[in-house]
C-alpha cells in the first residue's frame, strides 16, 4: 500500500510540475528576445568601464572595444522591430492541462505494469540471512551457515549441524567434510564417525570405500552396538565378495533387532539376495543404490522411479531447448549413476556438440566425463 | 583585401588542408590495412613472407612450448588446418590453450608465423569475433548464442 | 518495494521526457510563454526521478539485493565495498543509466541556471535535450532495464569483471561520460538556435562555458581511461588506437575544435554556421562513440553484452539525431546571418586553420576506425587498421598545427601581424632549438625525430610561457608591477596558456616515452637480475597471497641503483575467485616524471618467472599535461570577464609588446 500511495505521490508531483507553471506563466511573452540580446551588450559595456578602471585594458583597448559593441548593439536594436507578434491561444494550455492530468499518468503507470514487478519484495542479502529461520529455505539457511564457518572454521558445532544437511541437499562430500571438521574440532563420537561413513558412500554411489570403512570402524570402536556402522560394514563385505562373512554379519545385525525398524526390511532383502544364487553378480563392487537409499528410509522403488522421471524431463528439456553445461553434466552423471552407460554417451556426444565452440564450457564436460570414465571424444 | 578576397583566401587555403590530409589518409589507409586470415587460408592462398597479417583460431591443445628466455611457440588452428607460431613477449592474461587468440606478425621464410601481438579474448565469454566466424567457415560453430553471453 | 520504486520513478522520468519533447517545443514555436514555462521544471523533476532510480539501483547494489538481474550478473558479496558502488555502472544497464542521469542533469542545469536567456531558446533547447532524453530512457526500458527482476533470488551472483575492480573504473566512466553528454547542451543550443532562425548573443555567450566544462572532463576521462589501460593491462602501453579509445579521442578532437571556434564566435560572432554544425559534430561523435561501444560492434572490455536487439536501438537512435539535425542544418543554416570579417593573418585566422587541422585529423581517426566496420558489413572482409596508420596521418597533422599553437594567443583580432608576433616569440623559439640540439648531444643521431618532437614540444610550452609574460609586460613595468598584473590577468589567459603549456607536456611525454623507451622481457630465477638504464632489477622470488575476492602470485623484487637499494617492487599475477580469471597487477616506481614498470608473464615452474620491464622516460607527462589542460578549461570557464574581440588600432599594431585588446 505504502508503495503505491508513494507512487501516487511521485505521480501528483509530475503533474504539477507541468500544471503550474502552465498555468501561472504570462500568456504571451514580451518582446524579451531582443532585449536579452541588448543586456548582454550592455553588461559587456559596463563591464569594458571597470576593466578601464581597473587598468586591466588601456584606453585605445577600451575604446576599440566599446565601438565594437556599441555597433553590435545598434543591430541588435534594429531587429527588435521585426519581433514577432505572440499569438495567444486557450486551447493550448487545455491541451497540455489534460496531457499532465491524464496522459502522464496513465503511460507512466501502464508502461510500469507492463514492465515492473510491484509485488515482488525486495530481498538485501543481510536482511534474507538474518531473517528468522522458520521463514526462510534450506539454502539461505545453509548459506548462513557457511558464511558463519567461513569467519569461524573453528566452530564445530556448526559443522555438527551443517553436515546432515548437506547429507539430504545430496552434497555427500561435504557432509562427509564438516564430519571431519566436527570430530577434529569436538573430538569423536560414534555417530558422526558413522554418518561420515554413509556420507562417503553416498558421494561414491553405494560403494563402501577404504575411507567409509574406516570412519564406521571407528564409530564401532566407540559404541558397538550401533546399528548403522554394522550395517554398512555388513554391505561392504558383500561388495568385497566375502558373501559368507557378510550373511554372517546380517544375521548378527538381525539378532533381536526390533522388527518395526526401518532398516530391518532392508536388510532381510540384502541377505535374502546374499543367501539365493544370484547373489554372485549382486556381490560385485558397483552401484549398490537401494541399500544406500533403504538406510535413508525411502522405497527404492518410488526413489528410482523419482529419479528416472526427473532425469526424463532434464533429458527432454536439453533435447529441446538446450542447456548449460552444467545441466548436461548432470545428465550424463545421472545416467552413469542410474547404470545406463549407453545413454551417458549419447548425451555426452550431445553436449560436447553444442558446446563445441565454448572451450571453457567444453572442458567442463570433458573433465565430468573423465571421472566417470566415459571417453571425451 | 577585398571582402570577397578574404573570403577566397579562406576557403583556398581550408581546400588545400584538407585535400592533403584526405590523400595523406588514403594513401596510409592502403599501405596499413592488415587483413585477417585463418590458418586454412594461409595455407592455401600463399601469403608471400614479410606482409603483416592476423591470424586468429584456437590455441591448439598441447602445442604451448616455452622455450627460454620468454619465448613461447604455440600452434593456431581452425581445426582444419595449423600453423606454428613463435612469438617473444608476455602472453595476455587469458591465452590458455583451446581458447581463441588473435595474433599480428608476419610469416618467416620458413612458414613460422612470428608474431608480434598476441590477442587473447577480454573474458570467459568473449570469443575474438573473427575467430567465431573462422571456425565457422569450418562447419564447428554451432551456437549463434555463443559469442552472445 | 525500494527496486520498483526507482523501477517506476525510471518509467516516470521518460513519460516526463515525453512532455518536455514537445510542450516547450510548442510553446517556442507559437511564441507561447505559458508552455515554455513548463520546460526548467520538468527538466529538473526528471533530474530528481533519475538520480532516485539511480540510488536506488546503488543501494540494490550496496545490499547485494540479487532479486535484481543487474546485480547478480555484476555483483557478488564479498566484493570490496568500493567496488559494489562503482560495480553500480560497470555494466552495461547501469553505465547506461548513468548516462541518462548525466544528461538529465545537464537538463535541469540549463532549467535552474538559464534564467538569463531568451525564454524561447532555452524552452527550445530543453525540448532538444529532451529528445535526447527520452530517446535514451526509452533504450534503457525497452532493451537494458536495469530493474529486471528474478522471483527466485540466488545467493550469490557472478561478480564484476576482474579487470573492472579497480578504482580507475570509480573515475574513469563518470568523468568520460559528463565529457560525453556535456556536449549534448551545446547539441541542444545549436538545434534550438536552427529551429528558431535566429543566433543571439545569448547564444554565443552560452556555448563556450558549456563546451568548456565538458571538454574538461572528457579531457581527464581519456588521460583517466590511458593510465588505467596502463597499469592494469600490464603491457605497459597508455594509447592502442583501439576503436573504443579512438570512439572516445574523435569527440574530443571535434569539441577542441569547437572550443576554439566557440572563442571567435564568442568575441567576434564570426564563424556562427560553422560553429553550429561542430555543436552538431560534436555530439554526434558522441553518439557515435557510445553506439560503438555500447552495440557489441566492437568486441572488448568496454562491450559489457552484446545483444543485437540493442545495436540495433542504438544505431537507429543515431541515425535520428544525426540525420535530423543534419537536414535540420542543411535547411535552416543559409538563414543565419554571417559575422564579422577578419583577414588570414588574424587571430580568427589561427583559430581557424587549429579547426582545420583538428577535423582533418578526427577525419583520420574516423576512417582509420569506421573502415573495417563498414568494410565487414559491406563485403565481409576483414581488416584491421592499426597502430601505424593512425600514427602517420595523426603524426603529420598535429605537427602544423602544434607549430601554429604559440602564434595564435598572440595575434590580434581581426587583423594581425605575424612577423610582430614572431617577434615575441623569439625567447620561445630559441629555447626549443637549444632543446633540439641539446636532445641530439644527449641521444646522439639514430633517432632524428625525437629531438625535433622534444623542440615542438618545447616551442609549444614555452610558447604559453611567453604569452603570459608579454601580458604582462615584466620587462617593461617591473618585476613589482609585473606581479601584480599577473594576478590580474584574466581567466580565459590563464586558460589559454594553461591549456597550451599542458598539450605541450603532453607532446614531450609522448615523444620520450615513446621515442626512449627502454623494455627487457626476459624469463627469470630467483636471484636473477636485470639491468636496464642503471637499474639493476634483482628478482627475490615469489610468494602466493589472498584477497578478500582473488588469489594472487606475488613476485618480490629489489630495485638498486649503483648498490643501493631504490626500492621494492611487487608485482603480481591474480586469479579473481568467482570468474576464475586471470588479471596482471604491474608494479610502478615513479622516478621523477619517469616510470619504471614491472609486470609478470608465464610462471614456467621450479620458481622461474617470465618478467617484463620498462623504463618509460618521463611518461608522466602524458597524463599530468591532460591534467593541466583541464586545469586551464577550468580558469577559461572561471572567466566572467566580458567576451568581445575588438581589433587591435591600427596605429599601435607595430609598438612592441602592445596588448591584443580583448
Amino acid at each position: 500500500m505504502l508503495f503505491w500511495i508513494l507512487i501516487a505521490f511521485l505521480t501528483g508531483a509530475a503533474a504539477l510540475t507541468v500544471l503550474v507553471p502552465a498555468s501561472r506563466a504570462r500568456k504571451a511573452r514580451e518582446r524579451e528576445v531582443m532585449s536579452a540580446d541588448e543586456a548582454v551588450y550592455r553588461e559587456q559595456l559596463s563591464a569594458i568601464d571597470s576593466e578601464l578602471d581597473r587598468g586591466l585594458i588601456d584606453a585605445e583597448a577600451a575604446k576599440a572595444a566599446r565601438t565594437e559593441v556599441g555597433r553590435r548593439l545598434l543591430a541588435a536594436h534594429d531587429r527588435q522591430g521585426s519581433a514577432a507578434e505572440a499569438e495567444v491561444g486557450q486551447g493550448r494550455v487545455k491541451f497540455v492541462q489534460a496531457i499532465a492530468v491524464v496522459a502522464l499518468p496513465l503511460l507512466a503507470v501502464g508502461i510500469y505494469l507492463v514492465l515492473g514487478s510491484p509485488d515482488l519484495p525486495d530481498a538485501p542479502l543481510a536482511a534474507r540471512m538474518n531473517a528468522p529461520a522458520d521463514e526462510q529455505s534450506v539454502d539461505v539457511l545453509v548459506a548462513r551457515v557457511e558464511r558463519h564457518l567461513s569467519e569461524n572454521p573453528q566452530d564445530g558445532q556448526g559443522w555438527a549441524v551443517v553436515a546432515p544437511v548437506y547429507l539430504s541437499l545430496e552434497r555427500p562430500q561435504d557432509a562427509a567434510a564438516a564430519y571431519a571438521n566436527a570430530i577434529r574440532l569436538l573430538g569423536p563420537r560414534a555417530d558422526w564417525y558413522a554418518d561420515m561413513g554413509e556420507a562417503l558412500t553416498v558421494s561414491e554411489r553405494g560403494l563402501v570405500t577404504a575411507a567409509a570403512q574406516g570412519a564406521f570402524e571407528k564409530a564401532l570402536d566407540l559404541d558397538a552396538d550401533a546399528v548403522k556402522p554394522r550395517f554398512f560394514l555388513a554391505i561392504a563385505l558383500a561388495q568385497e565378495g566375502k558373501t559368507g562373512e557378510a550373511i554372517a554379519a546380517w544375521n548378527r545385525l538381525l539378532e533381536g533387532a526390533d522388527e518395526n525398524a526401518a532398516w530391518v526390511q532392508a536388510a532381510r532383502r540384502q541377505l535374502a539376495e546374499l543367501e539365493t544364487p544370484r547373489a554372485a553378480s549382486q556381490a560385485q563392487p558397483g552401484p549398490t543404490r537401494d541399500q544406500v537409499e533403504a538406510s535413508q528410509e525411502m522405497s527404492p522403488e518410488d526413489r528410482q522411479a523419482m529419479i528416472s522421471d526427473m532425469v526424463g524431463r532434464l533429458a527432454d528439456r536439453l533435447a529441446s531447448d538446450g542447456g548449460t553445461a552444467m545441466e548436461w553434466t548432470r545428465l550424463i552423471r545421472a545416467y552413469m549413476v542410474m547404470g545406463d552407460r549407453e545413454k551417458a554417451e549419447n548425451a555426452l556426444v550431445e553436449a560436447m556438440d553444442e558446446y563445441a565452440d565454448k572451450p571453457g564450457d567444453l572442458s567442463l564436460i570433458k573433465d565430468a566425463a573423465n571421472e566417470l570414465g566415459l571417453s571425451g571424444s | 583585401m577585398t571582402r570577397k578576397q578574404r573570403r577566397l583566401t579562406l576557403i583556398g587555403t581550408a581546400g588545400v588542408v584538407l585535400a592533403v590530409a584526405l590523400s595523406l589518409i588514403l594513401v596510409v589507409l592502403r599501405d596499413n590495412l592488415v587483413f585477417f586470415q585463418s590458418p586454412t587460408e594461409i595455407t592455401e592462398k600463399a601469403i608471400p613472407p614479410g606482409q603483416r597479417i592476423r591470424l586468429g583460431g584456437l590455441v591448439e591443445e598441447g602445442s604451448v612450448i616455452w622455450t627460454d628466455n620468454a619465448e613461447v611457440s604455440f600452434k593456431v588452428t581452425d581445426t582444419a588446418n595449423t600453423v606454428a607460431v613463435t612469438y617473444k613477449g608476455i602472453l595476455p592474461d587469458l591465452f590458455r590453450e583451446g581458447q581463441g587468440v588473435v595474433t599480428e606478425g608476419v610469416i618467416g621464410p620458413n612458414g613460422v608465423f612470428v608474431a608480434d601481438s598476441v590477442l587473447a579474448k577480454h573474458d570467459e565469454n568473449y570469443m575474438p569475433k573473427e575467430v567465431a566466424e573462422a571456425l565457422k567457415a569450418q562447419g564447428h560453430w554451432q551456437g549463434e548464442n555463443a559469442a552472445a553471453n | 518495494m525500494l527496486v520498483e520504486f526507482g523501477h517506476f520513478a525510471l518509467v516516470l522520468a521518460f513519460a516526463l521526457t515525453l512532455v518536455q519533447c514537445f510542450v516547450p517545443l510548442w510553446g517556442g514555436l507559437t511564441s507561447d510563454e505559458r508552455l515554455m514555462a513548463v520546460a526548467p521544471p520538468v527538466s529538473v523533476l526528471t533530474f530528481v526521478l533519475v538520480l532516485l532510480s539511480f540510488a536506488v539501483l546503488t543501494a540494490a547494489y550496496l545490499n547485494s539485493d540479487f532479486s535484481v538481474l543487474n546485480v547478480i550478473e555484476n555483483s557478488h558479496s564479498a566484493k570490496p565495498l568500493l567496488y559494489k558502488f562503482t560495480g553500480v555502472w560497470g555494466n552495461h544497464e547501469g553505465s547506461m543509466l548513468l548516462w541518462v542521469l548525466i544528461l538529465v542533469f545537464f537538463g535541469a542545469l540549463v532549467g535552474l541556471f538559464g534564467g538569463n536567456l531568451p525564454k524561447d531558446l532555452r524552452a527550445v533547447t530543453l525540448s532538444v535535450q529532451g529528445w535526447v532524453s527520452a530517446g535514451f530512457l526509452l533504450f534503457l526500458l525497452a532493451t537494458s532495464n536495469p530493474f529486471a527482476r528474478v522471483t527466485n533470488p540466488p545467493l550469490e551472483g557472478g561478480d564484476l569483471n576482474p579487470i573492472l575492480q579497480d578504482i580507475g573504473l570509480a573515475i574513469h566512466p563518470p568523468l568520460l561520460y559528463v565529457g560525453y553528454v556535456g556536449f549534448s547542451i551545446t547539441f541542444s543550443f545549436a538545434i534550438a538556435a536552427l529551429i528558431l532562425g535566429r543566433l543571439d548573443a545569448a547564444w554565443a555567450r552560452w556555448v563556450r562555458p558549456w563546451t568548456l566544462l565538458a571538454w574538461c572532463f572528457l579531457t581527464l576521462g581519456i588521460a583517466m581511461g590511458s593510465y588505467w589501460a596502463y597499469y592494469e593491462l600490464g603491457w605497459g602501453g597508455w594509447w592502442f588506437w583501439d576503436p573504443v579509445e579512438n570512439a572516445s579521442f574523435m569527440p574530443w578532437l571535434a569539441g577542441t575544435a569547437l572550443l576554439h571556434s566557440a572563442i571567435v564566435m564568442e568575441k567576434r560572432e564570426a564563424l556562427k554556421v560553422w560553429t553550429v554544425l561542430l555543436a552538431i559534430f560534436t555530439f554526434s561523435l558522441s553518439l557515435l562513440g557510445t553506439f560503438l561501444v555500447r552495440s557489441g560492434v566492437l568486441t572488448s572490455v568496454h562491450a559489457f553484452a552484446t545483444d543485437p536487439a540493442r545495436g540495433v536501438f542504438i544505431l537507429a537512435l543515431l541515425c535520428f539525431f544525426i540525420g535530423g539535425s543534419l537536414t535540420l542544418y542543411a535547411w535552416r543554416a543559409p538563414m543565419l546571418k554571417q559575422g564579422g570579417l577578419f583577414a588570414p593573418i588574424s587571430r580568427e585566422g589561427g583559430l581557424v586553420l587549429n579547426n582545420l587541422f583538428l577535423t582533418a585529423a578526427c577525419a583520420a581517426v574516423f576512417v582509420g576506425t569506421l573502415y573495417p566496420l563498414v568494410l565487414d558489413a559491406t563485403t565481409g572482409e576483414k581488416i584491421s587498421v592499426g597502430a601505424p596508420f593512425f600514427n602517420l596521418t595523426f603524426g603529420p597533422l598535429m605537427v602544423p598545427l602544434l607549430l601554429a599553437v604559440p602564434f595564435g594567443p598572440v595575434l590580434s583580432w581581426k587583423r594581425g601581424d605575424l612577423l610582430a608576433a614572431l617577434q615575441r616569440l623569439y625567447a620561445a623559439l630559441g629555447l626549443a632549438i637549444v632543446m633540439v640540439i641539446f636532445t641530439f648531444w644527449l641521444w646522439g643521431m639514430q633517432k632524428v625525430l625525437a629531438p625535433l618532437g622534444v623542440g615542438l614540444a618545447v616551442w609549444v610550452m614555452a610558447g604559453a610561457i611567453s604569452e603570459i609574460i608579454t601580458r604582462v609586460r615584466v620587462f617593461d613595468v617591473g618585476v613589482k608591477r609585473g606581479f601584480a598584473r599577473l594576478t590580474g590577468l584574466p581567466g580565459s589567459a590563464w586558460g589559454t596558456a594553461l591549456a597550451h603549456f599542458g598539450i605541450g607536456l603532453t607532446v614531450l611525454g609522448i615523444v620520450t616515452a615513446s621515442a626512449f623507451q627502454e623494455e627487457r622481457v626476459q624469463t627469470m630465477r630467483p636471484g636473477d637480475t636485470i639491468s636496464l638504464v642503471g637499474y639493476d632489477v634483482t628478482f627475490d622470488g615469489a610468494a602466493p597471497r589472498r584477497g578478500p575476492n582473488y588469489t594472487e602470485e606475488v613476485g618480490h623484487f629489489t630495485i638498486r641503483q649503483g648498490g643501493t637499494i631504490v626500492t621494492e617492487l611487487d608485482p603480481s599475477k591474480r586469479v579473481y575467485t568467482a570468474r576464475q580469471m586471470p588479471t596482471t597487477e604491474a608494479a610502478i616506481h615513479t622516478t621523477g616524471f619517469s616510470q619504471l614498470y614491472l609486470s609478470l608473464g608465464e610462471s614456467r615452474g621450479d620458481g622461474a618467472v617470465d618478467v617484463r620491464v620498462y623504463f618509460k622516460p618521463l611518461i608522466t607527462l602524458i597524463w599530468i599535461g591532460c591534467i593541466i589542460m583541464s586545469i586551464g578549461a577550468v580558469c577559461s570557464m572561471a572567466d566572467r570577464r566580458l567576451r568581445i574581440g575588438a581589433p587591435k588600432p591600427a596605429a599601435k599594431s607595430k609598438a612592441a609588446g602592445a596588448l591584443p585588446a580583448e
